[in-house]
């Protein structure tokens, strides 16, 4: 069995005297798109965080592709090939489309160069110009990221991510805040991604997660719960009384699972 | 030997003093995230309120209740014209404070001149402390500073107006969800770091000299206290002036003072760098 | 097509030849004095620039450039009067220094949120004036020490030397429009918008990839690098250095005349300082209270137009583009046939 494209040993993380994660072990494959869902406060951003360097845990451990990233610090885990979108989206707003897509490329080429025009480079131009096609935003490229609507946002952030050529994606609510048309379009972008890129989503929406996942993780309380495919997800008791709790619910995810 | 003692209660009396002075800078960084570069000349400002208040009535009693209460006035009223309408961007909050700060200076050179002037104490009697002659003014000073501090501290934790303060400076999103009218505590909040200072400033006119720069002097000293004390822990602040000024009491007696400036100073950026939350945390609430 | 930029550009064209033309024109429209003026209002445009490139486009507030700037105009004036430094020497000294204080300095301000940051900038430059005040004999404390300058360059019988006004003029013109180039350029590179990321969204700056402290601590330094050569340029132009210009209260100005010209912007420095220095040699001459006038104005800029005199400026021209392209469409619509 190949090496898991990331891995957990015991991570810990409290704040005060709550705790966020509680010796997660947990193990995901890669070549899997892999959901972690779970009601609010179970500790996915946390995770999220701690993975991305935001957080420094309390105690054990998280391997990336075999590599100990434990304790490194956000740019070093990102320029490691590990990129994230956050849950409230953003970009920055007072740099242009095309410079937000820039900023990110250099960012991974590391190549800051003082003086030369950040327009001049060939290569990265060419990059820009793809990722803007690939998102769907050529005709905004000189707008202000500012100035745009909450789809073309997290659009950007998308494109954002693939610029930089990422090892691992780590998709935070892709679709929190979007409209169903919105929504699609990002599902789809995200389905076709999967086909090159280790992703792990953070989801909340559902139809979403039955749709385009093919490991889920449920979290709760800082905990893994149960872990499998979505058909064992969707059948599993322990999920239904913990995340939905309700009968009407149940139906729901029924139905969902198998729409 | 007397010099050391003298300079060592001098020092712990100015120290009661800037501890009132301070307490006023610290509330208004505390509650409203503002960095007031205006609040030594506060201070001055007292000092010449009070020598106007000597000058119009002949009786420097009065200024202990006047000033303060115009020094409050005047706190509010910058509070709603000047900081309110830029509460949101903090960064411009420090130029205006800095433009405020050249205001009340220039309007004090303006009004009364900048030949310093000095006040003679009300009480010229001296006291025989340790072994030496006091000004037994002085020791009323730090009377009216202790009084004026427990004061501020009763007000805090025992009035409605006090609470309400303090838990703005808590969370202040939960306080105003709670209905605690935000801007009155904000206005409210200018105006006692205002009559404070100047409260500060009377009682130290008759000991320091009257002129527009006394400002200037005090504000690092401020600023020290708070940073030393911990930003948002009211009584390390006080502790945290006392300390500060004794200590550069007694080192006065054998060093430059600039020295002793410096020295802390350099304890200030430390604290910054390493234990931002200040040294006295033990006794925060 | 009008466009905000060809206006621009044609202001900057407009501008700079004014500026190669002014030691000829003053003299002829108004009097010598006010090209000595425009000397100094250079130098300082360059004092307020350093404190426009970290809070304009890093988000950094540092309250205490002046450090800086003391240390370029004290290595100049160590340097020449102390040392015996030629001219070229001094230079390079006054900015080595600066530079160095920078480095030192920001690795420890660098760390701190903005808050903390502003008060620490203060506390180091604060801690350095009480210093240069102590050390008297070598920085002459307050008043400050004088010294005569040596000549710029001497090839064969050529000398060139402050001592000529329009030379000095032309010298100070040179180096404040090199570090302004070079500004420019920092700004539009990869670096720039880098910091410019930094500034917008840190989080999401080091997600990508950026390290933030590093890129801070650059920054940092630029600016200390732009404040000592402008206090080096100080010190030759008055061939004087006092602890004075040190103190807190230089910063603030600094700081208030960026953000009134306009911060953010390569030109609102420029803005800011001329606007107050014309005011002060304006007003002194009548009344001495133009510190109240300097205020006045922070308050009034910070309140309503926090944007600043050049940020005016620029959305006003960007409407008013918008409003001539709307009506040159509308006439072509009437027009047609």
């Amino acid at each position: 069995m190949s090496e898991p494209v990331l891995r957990t040993e015991n991570l810990t993380k409290r704040f005060g005297g709550l705790i966020a994660v509680n010796n997660l072990n947990l193990s995901i494959p890669s070549g899997r798109l892999h959901a972690i869902i779970g009601p609010n406060g179970a500790g996915k951003t946390t995770f999220f965080n701690l993975v991305s360097g935001l957080l420094a845990a309390d105690s054990g451990r998280v391997f990336f592709k075999g590599r100990d990233i434990t304790g490194l610090k956000p740019h070093e885990v990102s320029r490691l090939g590990i990129k994230r979108t956050m849950q409230i989206k953003s970009v920055f707003p007072q740099l242009t489309v095309a410079e937000n897509l820039w900023v990110t490329r250099h960012a991974t080429n590391q190549t800051l160069h003082p003086f030369r025009s950040a327009a001049r480079d060939p290569e990265t131009r060419e990059r820009v110009e793809l990722t803007l096609e690939q998102i769907g935003l050529r005709a905004l490229a000189h707008r202000s990221a500012g100035t745009l609507s909450y789809g073309d946002i997290a659009l950007l952030e998308m494109g954002m991510a693939l610029i930089s050529d990422p090892q691992l994606l780590l998709l935070d609510e892709p679709t929190c805040g979007m409209s169903p048309a919105e929504t699609e379009r990002a599902v789809e972008k995200i389905k076709q991604l999967t086909r090159k890129i280790d992703i792990v989503i953070i989801e909340h929406d559902m139809s979403v997660v039955f749709e385009i996942a093919e490991d889920i993780t449920v979290m709760t309380q800082g905990e893994i719960l149960a872990s499998g495919s979505p058909d064992e997800i969707s059948g599993d008791e322990r999920v239904r009384e913990a995340y939905l709790g309700r009968p009407e619910d149940e139906d729901y995810v029924e139905e969902v699972a198998h729409a | 030997m007397d010099t050391l003692l003298l300079l060592a209660l001098n020092g712990l009396i100015w120290g009661l003093i800037i501890a009132l002075i301070a307490l006023g800078l610290s509330i208004i960084f505390g509650l409203l995230d503002i960095i007031n570069i205006a609040h030594g000349d506060f201070f001055m400002v007292g000092t010449v309120m009070a020598w106007f208040t000597l000058e119009l009535t002949g009786n420097f009693w009065a200024a202990f209740l006047v000033v303060p209460l115009i020094g409050f006035i005047l706190g509010a009223l910058i509070q709603r014209i000047v900081i309110q309408p830029i509460r949101n961007v903090a960064a411009l909050t420090i130029v205006a404070t800095f433009g405020l700060s050249l205001i009340l200076q220039e309007s004090v050179r303006i009004t009364f001149g900048t030949t310093p002037r000095r006040i003679l104490p009300p009480i010229q009697a001296t006291f025989p402390v340790f072994g030496i002659n006091y000004e037994l003014y002085r020791l009323f000073a730090a009377l009216v500073a202790i009084v004026a501090l427990a004061g501020f501290f009763v007000f805090l934790h025992r009035t409605k107006l006090g609470t309400w303060m303090r838990a703005v400076r808590h969370d202040r999103e939960t306080a105003i969800a709670m209905g605690v009218p935000a801007q009155r505590v904000y206005v409210l909040t200018f105006g006692i770091g205002f009559a404070l200072a100047a409260l500060g400033g009377v009682v130290a006119a008759p000991i320091t000299t009257v002129e527009f720069r006394t400002g200037v002097d005090i504000l690092p000293f401020c600023f020290m206290a708070v940073i030393i004390g911990g930003l948002g822990n009211l009584p390390g602040t006080a502790a945290a002036a006392v300390l500060l000024a004794f200590l550069e009491g007694i080192i006065q007696s054998f060093a430059d003072p600039t020295i002793a400036r410096i020295s802390s100073l350099v304890l200030m950026s430390a604290v910054l760098l390493v234990r931002p939350q200040g040294l006295f945390k033990g006794l925060a609430k | 097509m009008i466009t905000p930029h060809i206006i621009s550009r044609a202001m900057l064209i407009a501008f700079v030849a004014f500026l190669i033309a002014a030691p000829w024109l003053i003299p002829a429209i108004l009097n010598g004095f006010w090209v000595s003026v425009i000397a100094e209002i250079m130098i300082w445009s360059l004092f307020a620039a350093s404190v426009n490139l970290l809070f304009g486009y890093v988000g950094l507030l540092s309250f205490g450039q002046a450090l800086y700037f003391g240390f370029g105009m004290y290595g100049v004036a160590i340097g020449i009067a102390t040392l015996g430094l030629s001219f070229w020497p001094a230079f390079g000294l006054g900015v080595f220094a600066a530079v160095a204080i920078a480095l030192l300095s920001g690795i420890f301000a660098v760390r701190l949120t903005w808050h903390y940051f502003a008060i620490i900038t203060v506390v180091f430059s604060l801690i350095f004036y009480f210093l240069a005040v102590s050390v008297k004999p070598l920085t002459g404390g307050d008043d400050g020490i004088n010294f005569t300058l040596p000549p710029v360059f001497s090839i064969g019988d050529v000398t060139g030397s402050f001592s000529d006004a329009n030379f000095q003029y032309f010298f100070i013109l040179a180096t404040v429009s090199l570090c302004f180039f070079l500004m420019h350029r920092v700004i539009q590179s990869p670096l720039g918008k880098a910091l410019v990321a930094i500034r917008d969204n840190d989080v999401r700056a080091a997600l990508i990839g950026l390290n933030v402290y590093q890129l801070r601590l650059i920054a940092f330094v630029m600016a200390g690098f732009l404040a000592g050569v402008s206090g080096a340029l100080f010190a030759f132009f008055g061939r004087y250095a006092s602890a004075s210009y040190m103190f807190y209260h230089v910063s603030g100005e600094a700081v208030v005349w960026a953000i009134v010209g306009g911060v953010g912007t390569l030109f609102g420095p420029i803005v800011g300082t001329t606007l107050f220095i014309v005011i002060r040699e304006l007003v002194s001459t009548h009344w001495e209270h133009h510190a109240l006038i300097v205020g006045v104005m922070a308050i009034l800029v910070v309140i309503l137009a926090p944007k600043g005199l050049v940020g005016l400026w620029n959305e006003g021209l960007v409407r008013w583009c918008a409003r001539a392209e709307a009506t040159s469409a509308r006439t072509d619509l009437q027009t047609e046939p």
